[in-house]
């Protein structure tokens, strides 16, 4: 099955390792959207629909918190899981990310494993033979 | 303070280095540019701030070889497809995976606040200042943590 999948991180290297382990964990034929901040992001789900979000907390513009607090306020898109991979790892601050309503948090530096086992638990399992990406044949799982 | 967030911060480097970079490091002898043979020319230099119990900004320098090396690892991209925003932008998530990452290991009663990491001049760094100096198997590079 593919998804809709929103990548939310200023980095652009960073959105394209997460792009590459989404590939490599089976969801090759999901549309990948990306925004560089939560405005981006709000602006994009105007007019797309999204299975599941992935966003980074450190970002100008809107950071990732007041992004998942503005998408949880809305009717049509408090529903949609949120994923938070970031630095900061302060127990307190992982508990604020949670209690906003993140369906999962991911601290940086994380292993491909970390990001698959998550999406997948909230997602259901890839079709991997279907969705496999051969540009991810060097990628250790 | 400063000595508990260097010894995080050595922690961070050689987690972050290894686990999403593939570079085993080690720590050379602290030492200014000059003398651990760095030509500020070839380098790339970022910068992050960081508020909370204690505040402070840290610097990182890496030649623009090494950055290369990194970004091919972490991306999983040859060089020639790496664009100049694909190398500043591996230089200031390393900074930004780094300077989190040992934050988070110092259990401070207030969480630290993280600032943008921005790219920087190597002009603006002086020649005197003491570096703690990163060494991968071919290449080096320099963190500088200033505190406010």
């Amino acid at each position: 099955m593919s998804y809709s999948i929103l990548i939310v991180d200023d980095s652009l290297p960073m959105r394209s390792v997460i792009k590459r382990t989404l590939k490599a964990a089976g969801y090759g034929s999901s549309e990948i959207l990306e925004a560089a901040n939560g405005q981006e992001a709000l602006e994009l789900m105007k007019n797309s629909w999204v299975d599941i979000v992935i966003t980074d907390y450190n970002m100008p513009v809107m950071n990732g918190l007041d992004f998942i607090k503005t998408l949880k306020l809305n009717d049509l898109s408090k529903d949609i899981p949120v994923v938070v991979i970031s630095t900061e790892g302060n127990e307190s601050k992982i508990k604020e990310f949670m209690g906003s309503g993140a369906a999962g948090y991911i601290t940086k530096p994380f292993t491909p494993e970390a990001i698959r086992d998550l999406i997948v638990n909230i997602l259901g399992e890839a079709d991997y033979e279907e969705n496999f990406d051969d540009s991810a044949e060097d990628f250790d799982f | 303070m400063k000595k508990i967030l260097m010894t995080a911060l050595k922690t961070s480097i050689s987690e972050v280095m290894e686990t999403m970079f593939f570079l085993p490091i080690e720590f050379g002898k602290d030492a200014t540019l000059a003398q651990c043979g760095m030509d500020k020319k070839n380098t790339m230099a970022c910068r992050l701030t960081f508020t909370g119990d204690a505040s402070g900004t840290l610097i990182l320098l890496a030649p623009e070889n090494l950055v290369a090396e990194m970004a091919e690892n972490f991306m999983g991209e040859s060089r020639d497809q790496l664009t100049s925003e694909y190398l500043s932008g591996t230089l200031t998530e390393m900074l930004n995976m780094v300077c989190g990452n040992a934050l988070s290991k110092t259990n401070s009663k207030v969480p630290f606040e993280l600032g943008i990491p921005e790219m920087m001049d190597t002009s603006e760094i002086s020649e005197k200042e003491m570096f703690t100096i990163v060494e991968t198997t071919e290449s080096k590079m320099a963190v500088l943590l200033k505190m406010d």
